[in-house]
């Protein structure tokens, strides 16, 4: 778990851990030389994508050398498009809480989970375009709630699965996990 | 999946070893400061001190039913009546930041003099998750300052005990059964550290305290006898929140001008998320016509609050 100051960090570690996953929350200024995992999630956090990006500390050197699966939740995701040539900035409509998404691309990751569903999020920002990646997910407000890119084994939702109120959030992180 | 028992001979060793002298501990009787204070005595026997603050801000007869039932766990306990001292240092504050740091503030000049009095080097504090998540710190955004973590002072002569940490509610009472707490205690509903000062919005004066603390009994009651009724299930948290803002009103005939009550009832595993509770209409009905039948001259309109979290938050500062 890669802490971008999110307030749902420690929720991310406690479903991993209650999957019976060992799990570690790390600072996302750790060197990527000191990473000792096989796969990531980077969490969601306060900082803004268009301005505070530096804030994300060393996500960006983890996207570049670190080999295995990388999971981005909220500005974590939208650091994932960044990275790989996206866009992202503030979102047309910001969402809170509660939303119906669509699952529009089959994927490994949706296994076992219905093609809509309730999850939870918060977010101001959003990404805007993501050329590289296959979309795997909707909103009404938010065309890019899922997405996956085409060549590296890095996913981002928007949404948070690790909420218990999200449906489903426990078997979208197994099915991550799984790929690792 | 966690494992209390385990979690609990962990911790109650590590306490074991850790502490030299004595100790005391901040607890107010609700489920995670008794289930904290109850692994610190396990480990540590009679040289734990049991501090009760009467902050004045607690809920009815709240005192007294949390002395008898914390004595009656075996537990040495002081009681110490700080109304005064809570009220003054309050008076005229209004920001729900400023109010809950004077209260950690406070809190700890209380708990610092009983500690010198019992040569004490160590406060227990029932501290779970969410307190050090949501008090920030760091790249995280404080969205509100816990008086346990974000409302102390910044210069501590006390070392802090919290072995709930990294637990959430839920876990938190699996501690509690575990350690064999009544389920009156572990099952209690969430009270936050700083009372009934975060229920009265504006201003916090002994009389809208009083006010907020009818209208939250009055919640806490009816709630309860719909659930002893099995028409509903037990909410996660219900409670009433006194607004600073006024409404009018017709009493017999007379115009009436007063405050707005909202009742606040919440579902959700680990406060981290939430949903608003489906209370049935004629239950929010009764609530409401006892609120304001019974607090005539203060409440004259009782609402319903329908926001989730986020975008709110489960208490309202």
């Amino acid at each position: 778990m890669v802490d971008n100051g999110g307030q749902w960090t420690h929720r991310i570690w406690r479903v991993v851990r209650d999957l019976g996953y060992e799990t570690k929350i790390i600072d996302n200024t750790t060197p990527v030389a000191e990473l000792d995992a096989d796969a990531l999630i980077f969490s969601g956090g306060a900082p803004r994508i268009s301005w505070e990006a530096p804030k994300l500390g060393n996500c960006t050197d983890y996207l570049e050398h670190f080999e295995g699966p990388i999971l981005g939740h909220c500005v974590g995701h939208q650091l994932i498009a960044l990275y790989h040539g996206g866009k992202a900035g503030p979102a047309d409509v910001p969402e809170f809480g509660l939303m119906k998404i669509r699952v529009i691309k089959d994927d490994p990751i949706f296994k076992g989970i219905p093609k809509t569903f309730t999850v939870w999020e918060s977010h101001n920002d959003e990404v805007k375009s993501a050329p590289d990646f296959a979309i795997l997910a909707e909103s009404d407000n938010c065309k890019i709630q899922a997405f996956k890119h085409n060549k590296k084994p890095h996913y981002g939702f928007q949404f948070h699965p690790e909420v218990n109120n999200t449906e489903y959030g426990d078997t979208l992180i197994k099915n991550f996990i799984e790929l690792a | 999946m966690f494992n209390s028992k385990k979690f609990i001979k962990e911790q109650t060793s590590y306490i074991k070893d850790l502490v030299t002298g004595n100790v005391i501990s901040g607890l107010s009787g609700g489920v995670d400061s008794t289930t904290a204070t109850i692994m610190v005595h396990k480990a540590i026997g009679k040289k734990l001190l049991c501090v009760l603050v009467d902050t004045g801000l607690m809920r009815k007869e709240e005192i007294k039913l949390n002395t008898a039932y914390l004595k009656k766990l075996g537990l040495r306990l002081v009681v110490i009546d700080a109304q005064k001292q809570f009220f003054r240092e309050l008076k005229g504050v209004t920001d729900p930041e400023k109010k809950r740091k004077i209260i950690g503030k406070v809190f700890i000049q209380v708990f610092d003099k009983v500690a010198k009095q019992h040569k004490a080097q160590y406060l227990v504090q029932g501290t779970i998750a969410p307190d050090w998540i949501e008090s920030g710190g760091g790249l995280r955004d404080t969205i509100k300052s816990h008086h346990n973590v974000g409302g102390l002072p910044k210069k501590m002569g006390l070392k802090l005990i919290e072995p709930l940490r990294d637990l959430y509610k839920d876990e938190v009472r699996m501690v509690g059964k575990a350690i064999g707490l009544p389920a009156a205690i572990y099952q209690r509903q969430p009270f936050p550290g700083p009372g009934l000062a975060i229920r009265v919005l504006g201003e916090v004066t002994p009389q809208r305290v009083a006010v907020v603390r009818e209208a939250c009994a009055i919640v806490e009651t009816e709630i309860e006898a719909a659930v002893k009724n099995k028409l509903i299930t037990k909410p996660w948290q219900y409670f009433a929140v006194l607004l600073p803002v006024k409404a009018v009103g017709v009493h017999g005939d007379i115009r009436a001008y007063n405050d707005i009550v909202v009742i606040r009832s919440v579902e959700t595993l680990d406060g981290m998320s939430a949903t608003y509770s489906r209370l049935p209409h004629d239950l929010l009905e009764a609530i409401s016509v006892k609120i304001t039948n019974h607090l005539k001259d203060d409440v004259s309109r009782v609402v319903y609050d329908v926001t989730n979290k986020p975008p709110g938050t489960v208490e309202y500062e």
